[in-house]
């Protein structure tokens, strides 16, 4: 058997990287998370200058003040690496992966010499940005070990015990403090550690030292695991002809869907997603992806959903085509919710966002409030997703008790869209606004907002003013140019 | 009468006690009915409560009319607060959305589903949409002026759905007067401010005259005054 290992040098970090490509330095440190955070990867870079894992990431600032600080992403990581693992099927259908970031291709059977085999693999992955070192060998530590010496390393079979004999025991996979103890017992490589009597060695580090033991000879008895392949679950349905109505796109919809659900059935699977392609005349090809809140294999649901977000869509030519697929599948049956209190049903959220956004074509959205930025764009709106959770009963805020002094209600102001207006000024202070001019009876103000965003600095004077017509607004002064910006209300 | 005048202090005493306790029951009346009853939907401005008969009722459709500035949007922030507390509220937003001041009344922006609409037929739809997925206790939209049919779909889908669906504007239309259950008028009375006018004073509230001009649930005419002030 030869094994080739693609392996990527610290490689949460290099996907961290490279999704923040933009704004990353050099050096960058990657955390578990932000606030009383923990460096749990750092670029080379960044290691010289001191930053080790575990460090808390003040001390890791610290030590590397000009390295941007990441945070980890589980999913996205996951997903990067899913995608690794597909690109690799061109190479060989058999691969082996135990962790991020190395996966073990069997080349048995594949045509070539090694060298061969390497140039298919790196040709596999040719659109992936990420540092990939391949290595060849007879097994998977030696490949691996054949990849971290230098990119491209083929190892003959019988060289292993050579290969891999000058390098550091760091390469197995021991505790630190255990590492140390080895060091000082004055074994630093792995042909050191290959010289020791087997018994002996066992005897005194336990079972698991027969594996090093093994490792560092250049043998590996582990078995090679294959990954499981994902379940394709879908269905297609081409006409010859094209269809006319739109009733027609549902009733190949439903088909599709009884399609899916019956393997879906079959298969104990519940999905999270369906990718609906739709194939017209033209050639054009619409990718539609149905989002799910809840995995289901309900029909009813999968197709309510699914018209959900067809209904809006226009196309230049007559459908001649669809193609369901059922993605992110789980393992189950009907999902249980526990403890969701007053909480509305998610799927049916989804399936009334769906809705909205076919029938209105504009996006439903969360408020959200952002920090420091003072002007209009203190607050965002986010694609409104599900069902947030319920507050503990103890964060909920307190509706008012019967009887109680009135809760907190500050006046609202409802936004305008912003114009020019004009206003008189006596002693420096507004006295007439708009035109016809009405006299203002009070104000309150001047509030400076001094901002600087990107190079455009924003300066502007705020004022509350109540007119003598009983109206309430806010109005700013800006570069000499008066605006409104809301009435209270 | 010797034994009348001796009981007439006990007689007094008695009535004293009973209009007391008829005072405290009068006060309480309307909380009771409140706290009884999960059909209402309190403001949370207790004089406007009590001259609504307890609160806003679910599964209808409720108006709150006045002019600019006339502290409509003070109210409906309060409703969407109590709203947002236990489900999901919806907002069908012309533009005027200003949720920085919904987040200091208490609504929770997270539950609060904004939904950009300025076409009136669009925005119908859109709380169509959102009455019949049943998933949203309150829905805030503008009052359009849009054909009977619509407003009778919109009653019929928010009684359906126990959802309480409210419309802002100026004044509501025949249509929407038609089909809504309780109509509540506001405007200003007073405007408060931290100092006298100038540069170190700051809009500190307003008082708000509230006058129920339709009310199914209880006899209409009824006023409040009710007080928004910052924190």
């Amino acid at each position: 058997m030869m094994v080739v290992c693609v392996h990527v040098p610290s490689y949460r970090v290099e996907v961290a990287v490279r999704e923040w490509a933009g704004v990353c330095n050099a050096s960058a440190i990657l955390a578990d998370k932000l606030e009383r955070g923990h460096a749990i990867d750092a670029t080379p870079s960044a290691r010289r200058q001191g930053v080790r894992i575990g460090m808390t990431l003040v001390q890791a600032q610290a030590a590397a003040p000009d390295a941007t600080i990441l945070v980890h992403d589980t999913d996205r990581c996951t997903q990067v690496w899913e995608d690794v693992l597909d690109a690799l099927d061109q190479a060989s259908p058999l691969i082996d992966t135990d962790t991020q970031g190395t996966a073990y291709l069997n080349m048995h059977g594949n045509a070539g010499m090694p060298q061969d085999w390497i140039a298919q693999v790196r040709a596999a992955l040719g659109e992936i940005e990420l540092p990939f070192r391949l290595g060849a060998a007879s097994n998977k530590f030696t490949a691996r070990a054949a990849a971290i010496i230098a990119d491209g390393t083929v190892c003959e079979p019988g060289e292993e015990g050579r290969l891999v004999a000058p390098l550091g025991i760091g390469l197995l996979e021991i505790e630190p403090d255990l590492i140390a103890r080895l060091e000082m017992l004055g074994i630093t490589t792995l042909g050191e550690l290959a010289a020791l009597p087997h018994g002996p060695f066992v005897r005194r580090f336990g079972s698991r030292a027969a594996r090093w033991h093994h490792h560092a000879q250049g043998l590996d008895p582990t078995p090679f695991l294959p990954r499981a392949h994902q379940l394709q679950i879908q269905a297609c349905l081409y006409g010859e002809g094209s269809v006319q109505s739109e009733e027609q796109v549902y009733f190949a919809l439903r088909i599709l869907v009884g399609r899916v659900h019956e393997d879906l059935a079959r298969l104990g699977k519940r999905a999270a997603l369906l990718h609906l392609q739709i194939e017209c005349e033209n050639g054009d090809l619409r990718d539609v992806p149905i989002r799910i809140a809840q995995p289901t294999a309900d029909p009813g649901m999968l197709f309510d959903l699914g018209r959900a977000n067809v209904e809006g869509l226009r196309f230049d030519s007559p459908i001649t085509g669809l193609r369901l697929q059922a993605a992110q599948l789980e393992s189950g049956g009907i999902p249980a919710t526990l403890f969701s209190g007053s909480d509305p049903d998610p799927q049916t959220v989804e399936l009334a966002l769906a809705r909205l956004e076919s029938a209105l074509g504009n996006t439903p959205a969360r408020a959200r409030l952002t920090a420091g930025n003072r002007l209009e764009s203190k607050f965002a709106y986010d694609r409104f997703v599900g069902v947030p959770a319920s507050p503990p009963a103890q964060a909920r805020p307190a509706l008012p008790a019967p009887g109680a002094t009135a809760a907190l209600a500050p006046p609202q102001l409802r936004l305008v869209k912003v114009h020019e207006i004009d206003v008189v000024m006596v002693h420096d202070l507004p006295a007439f606004v708009g035109s016809p001019p009405q006299a203002v009876l009070q104000f309150a103000g001047p509030w400076r907002t001094d901002e600087t965003w990107f190079e455009r600095r924003i300066a502007r004077d705020e004022y509350d003013v109540l007119l003598e017509d009983g109206t309430l607004h806010r109005i700013f002064l800006q570069r000499r140019n008066w605006y409104v910006r809301g009435t209270y209300d | 009468m010797a034994v009348a005048a001796a009981l007439s202090p006990h007689r007094k005493a008695f009535a004293r006690l009973k209009a007391g306790l008829d005072a405290r029951h009068q006060a309480t009346l309307a909380e009771r009915l409140t706290q009884a009853d999960p059909t209402l939907l309190r403001t949370g401005f207790e004089a406007l409560d009590q001259a609504l008969g307890g609160g806003f009722v679910r599964g209808t459709i409720a108006v709150l009319e006045g002019e600019s500035s006339s502290g409509r949007t003070a109210v409906a922030a309060r409703l969407l607060a109590a709203g947002t507390a236990g489900g999901l509220a919806a907002v069908i937003d012309d533009g005027a959305l200003y949720p920085p001041g919904l987040a200091a009344a208490g609504v929770r922006l997270e539950r609060l589903l904004v939904m950009p609409a300025e076409d009136p037929l669009g925005a119908a739809r859109a709380a169509d949409i959102l009455l019949r997925s049943h998933a949203f206790t309150i829905v805030l939209m503008p009052a359009l002026k849009v054909k009977a049919a619509l407003w009778a779909r919109l009653a019929g889908l928010a009684h359906h759905a126990g959802a309480l669906l409210f419309a802002l504007g100026t004044e509501a239309g025949n249509e929407l007067g038609y089909f809504s259950t309780a109509r509540v008028r506001l405007r200003i009375l007073k405007v408060h401010w931290t100092h006298a006018s100038g540069p170190f004073s700051q809009l500190a509230g307003y008082e708000i005259q509230a006058e129920v001009v339709k009310n199914k649930r209880a006899a209409p005419g009824a006023g409040a005054t009710i007080s928004v002030r910052a924190a």
